[in-house]
Formats: structure tokens, sequence, C-alpha cells
């Protein structure tokens, strides 16, 4: 009977589109499968996209009887937890020049780096079963397996540590009405010197009560040893989960979250990808910095203030010295801002607003009103790199 | 809280001098609902009419008026752990029964709120952003989450009474 299911199951999951066994879908019989466990492995790099797919997962599978492990990598992008600031946790001007996008999670805990070398597990269970340890047991043992003797071990925050020092993996977990999610990350050959460019404040100066990160000293397993690839590890891993939480032998089963099969994952990862989640759901901050202005022959310094709140400008107050400008045009800056997103784009659209309506009768004429332009060019320039 | 009521109630009555002889019983029979209040609520939290309702995610409502407080239950907190985040929704944002409000950020998980009832929201513990740990030391006091208007009070009967809860904890272990 054990033999005739898995044929079963075989069959379908090659027949069908998605790769998910049919079953599991809602609407599903739902198979009687000897053993709880089941390896999933995502074939789309899209951090957003697979965010919406472990969502899914959690929403609509059943999981009190049956354990999932969701196996998934992505392109280039820095993933903050639900509750922490990404103006806080990483350069989102650098991230714009290099084309990484800033995802937000919908499990807690801190900010993390992902890319093709970094391999991400997600342990779905019931909220019964949910055991964080266990699963971390899981991925341990996978690496001693692979490379007898290697010193990984989980600590009491439940990160992973090679040789008791270098982080190799971050955890964070989601509890829902009666299922769980925990996943954690797994460095085998990422981008250290991107990681490190791209995990720095974007701006100095906030203040904010949002969970902050603890940075820790990384290191990438395929340093350590060269046969621990993203490959091997993912192969080594699906084998010791089938063995911790028993399976019927089912190998790693791909699945495609565009397809059709998973209704409503396009528009959740719209959702995730949207302002409003990545940086509008950020907690309440306020950023105090000063702003360096020159214009050739002399400079001065600015001070800032601003309340930010749902990613949007709630109070704004500029200081420039009356020698350098005029009372008038900086508090009118500010005053424009208001309610505008934190944002360089929409500051800078705000900022040529401003430049247009304070041109010409309000600056003055000659070489006084150019000089007058200029610097309040330079401010908004300033206030614009800010963000 | 019914109980600070009466007390107010009864100084109010003492202020006015002067012969109320008529006055007289509604004052003692205010100090007996008093005396009798304090032992009660000394041995419970919801011995009083407006009594708490649980809900099967272990939020509670307690309901004055027209407005009920919401928070998470004793059971609730425990199983959490520390709470170090606090993700509550805007003052105005209408809440459908049964659907997400908010999270709370522990050292364990994100773990998701969900709305006893329907509602819009009137108020948000704002303690909570300073102080998130008052959820665990003060679950039922100082640890409420929010306050929300009650749209249709038919969906408080669907919720469970103290000693249901109760017996709901006992066989979820």
């Amino acid at each position: 009977m054990v033999l005739r299911s898995l044929c079963v199951l075989r069959a379908q999951a090659a027949a069908s589109l998605s790769g998910l066994p049919a079953a599991l879908l809602p609407g599903g019989s739902g198979l009687d499968l000897p053993g709880s466990g089941l390896v999933l492995r995502s074939l789309s790099t899209d951090v957003f996209q697979n965010l919406a797919l472990e969502d899914w997962i959690h929403d609509n599978v059943d999981l009190q009887s049956r354990s999932i492990l969701l196996l998934w990598r992505n392109s280039a992008a820095v993933v903050v937890g639900r509750h922490q600031n990404p103006w806080q946790e990483c350069d989102l001007r650098l991230m714009r020049r290099s084309g990484v996008p800033v995802a937000r999670r919908r499990s807690g805990g801190g900010t993390v780096f992902h890319d093709p070398g970094n391999l991400n597990l997600t342990f779905f269970s019931s909220r019964k079963n949910y055991d964080r340890a266990r699963n971390l047991r899981v991925v341990t043992g996978a690496l001693r397996a692979l490379r007898p003797g290697i010193d990984v071990r989980a600590t009491d925050r439940f990160d992973i540590l090679l040789d008791g020092h270098y982080k190799i993996s971050g955890t964070a977990a989601k509890l829902g009405r009666t299922a769980a999610y925990h996943h954690c990350t797994l460095l085998c050959s990422a981008d250290r010197a991107l990681l490190a460019s791209l995990l720095r404040p974007t701006c100095p100066g906030i203040h904010s009560n949002a969970t902050a990160s603890l940075p820790a000293p990384v290191q990438n397993l395929m340093d350590h040893d060269p046969s621990l690839t993203p490959e091997s590890i993912a192969r080594q891993l699906a084998q010791q989960y089938l063995a911790e939480f028993g399976s019927g032998g089912l190998s790693v089963v791909p699945v495609q979250p565009s397809d059709q099969a998973f209704a409503g994952i396009d528009r959740a990862a719209a959702a995730l990808r949207g302002w409003d989640w990545t940086h509008g759901r950020t907690p309440r901050f306020s950023v105090d910095a000063a702003l360096e202005l020159a214009d050739g022959a002399a400079a001065a310094t600015a001070s800032v203030r601003l309340e930010v709140k749902a990613g949007r400008v709630e109070a704004c107050r500029l200081a420039v010295a009356p020698e350098w400008l005029p009372g008038g045009p900086p508090a009118r800056l500010a005053a424009r801002l208001l309610g505008a997103r934190f944002c360089p784009s929409e500051a800078a659209a705000v900022a040529e607003a401003f430049l247009r309506a304070e041109g010409g009768g309000a600056t003055g004429g000659g070489a006084t009103g150019a000089r007058l332009r200029a610097r309040l060019g330079d401010l908004c320039d300033k206030m614009v790199a800010l963000m | 809280m019914a109980m600070r009521v009466a007390l107010r109630c009864v100084s109010a009555n003492f202020s006015h001098k002067g012969p109320r002889l008529s006055h007289l019983p509604q004052i003692s029979a205010a100090l007996q609902l008093r005396r009798t209040d304090l032992t009660r609520t000394l041995s419970t939290t919801s011995q009083l009419s407006t009594a708490l309702k649980f809900t099967d995610k272990h939020e509670w409502v307690q309901v004055d008026g027209k407005v009920g407080t919401v928070g998470i239950s004793n059971f609730a907190q425990e199983a959490l752990g520390d709470v170090v985040y606090c993700g509550l929704p805007e003052i105005g944002q209408k809440l459908e029964n049964m659907e997400e409000f908010g999270a709370l950020e522990s050292v364990k998980a994100a773990s998701e709120l969900y709305s006893p009832l329907t509602g819009e929201v009137t108020e948000v513990n704002t303690d909570l952003a300073e102080n998130p740990s008052l959820v665990n030391k003060a679950c039922y006091k100082e640890g409420w989450l929010i306050k929300m208007t009650i749209e249709n009070p038919s969906e408080l009967d669907g919720l469970m009474d103290d000693a249901a809860y109760e017996k709901f904890i006992k066989s979820l272990e």
C-alpha cells in the first residue's frame, strides 16, 4: 500500500504544473501518506514571490498532521524583520544604485542579506509541533553528515555558529492561528563584501523603538569547505529532514509560485513588494541630522529633525544659520515636506516644486539672488540625499 | 473598574451637606456595594458585570458600554515569552471579527493578533511603545492592547466566559 501511494503521488506530482501534490491544494483529497514530512523546493528566485509562497503554504495547507520544509534561494535582496526600520538596517541609497530590493518579512527578528549563495529554509508545522531546536538539529545534522567533525552549533538565540564564532544562520518565526513557521538562512557562498556594504544605516541620527538587529561576524560554509555548496547542502537537508520528520521516501518536490494553482500569490507578492509594506510599515521614528552645505566659496551646517510615521514625514524642522539663508525658505521647504514619503524620489519632486515657487521673485535678482537660489538648491539636494 | 465608579458615587453624595435623609439609604447601599465589590475583585479578575470574554486565540475583551478593551490572556503571554515589540493598528482602523490586526513580537516569534469583534479602533495603548513587557507583567490591566467600538454585540455571545476559557486551556495541555 505504501508503494502504491508513492506511485500515485509521483504521478500526480509529475502531472501537476505546480509540482505540488494536488492533494495538498485547497479542495484536494488529502493523501494518506505514511510519515508526515514533505520537502518542497521553490523554482523562483524572486524574494517577494517566495515570501508570498511561504504565506500561502502557511494559510492554505493543512499543517495539523503534516510538516513541510521549503527550500528557497533569492537573487540579491535585503530582508528586514516585521517590526524593523529599513533606513536603520540597510543603506537604501546604495541598494537603489545596485538594484538590490528591500523586503519585509512577516516574521520577527533581524535583518539578513539574501543572494543565490544563501539558502533559505522554512519549517512549517502546527503550532503545537513548533520546535525551533528540533528544526536546527536537522540543519546541524545535515552539515555534520556532509563534513564530519565540522563545528556547528545552535545558540540559545537560535543562530547557528561555525567554530563557535561565525554566524552562518539566523532564525525568525511566525505563529499564526493554528500553524507556525520557522525560517532560517544558511550562508554557503554569499557575497560577503556586498553584505557588509549594504547592512549599514541609510542615514545617521535615527531614533526609533523598532526592533534592532544584532550584528555578528559571518562566514560562508564554502570557505570552510568547498564541497559545502548550496546544492549539496540542500540535498542533504532534504534527506535529514525526511529522516527526522518521517516520509514515504518522497523526493524533493519542485514548486513554481507563479503557477495558477497558487491562487492569490501574485497579488500577495505585489503587496509585499509595495512601498506601503516595505517602508510604510516602519514603526514611528525620528531623524536628527546635520546637513553640510556649501556653495563653492563658503560652507555652513544646517540641522534637521524629522518625525516619520508610516514612512511619511509627520514633522520637519530645519534650522539654517540666518547668514547662510533667510529663515523663510527653509521653513517653507519644511512645510512642503509634511505628508510626503520619506523617500528621495518624492522628496526630490517636492524640492523641485519648492524651488520653482521660490525662484525669481522670492530670492531676488542679481548675484545675491543667484547665490541664494544656489544655496537653496544645495539645501534641497542635501535633504533628499538624507533619505 | 465598577468598584471605582461606586466609590466616586459615595464621595459625591457625602459632599452634599444638609438634611438629605432620602439619600441615606442610597449611601449605605453604595457602601455595602463597595465592601462586597472589594472582596470580589480581590479574589478574581472577572466577576464583575463587565466580565472578560475570551477567544480561542487567547485574546480577551472587556466591554464597558459601547467600547471593548482588548488584550491577550495570561496563557498567551506565557506562551509568547518576553514581548519585545507590539505592532498595533492605528486609531480609526476598522477591524473585522477574526481579522488579523497586528502582531506581538517576542523572542519566540512574531505572533499575529486577531480581532475578537467587528468595530473601529478608538484607542491604542501607547505605553507599550516604550514598555512592551507590560503585556507579560499585567496582561489584564496595564498591558491592554487596543480599545474598539462594538458594531455587533451579538458577536460577544460567541466568546467564552472565564470558566469556559479555563476549561478550554486545560483541554489544550
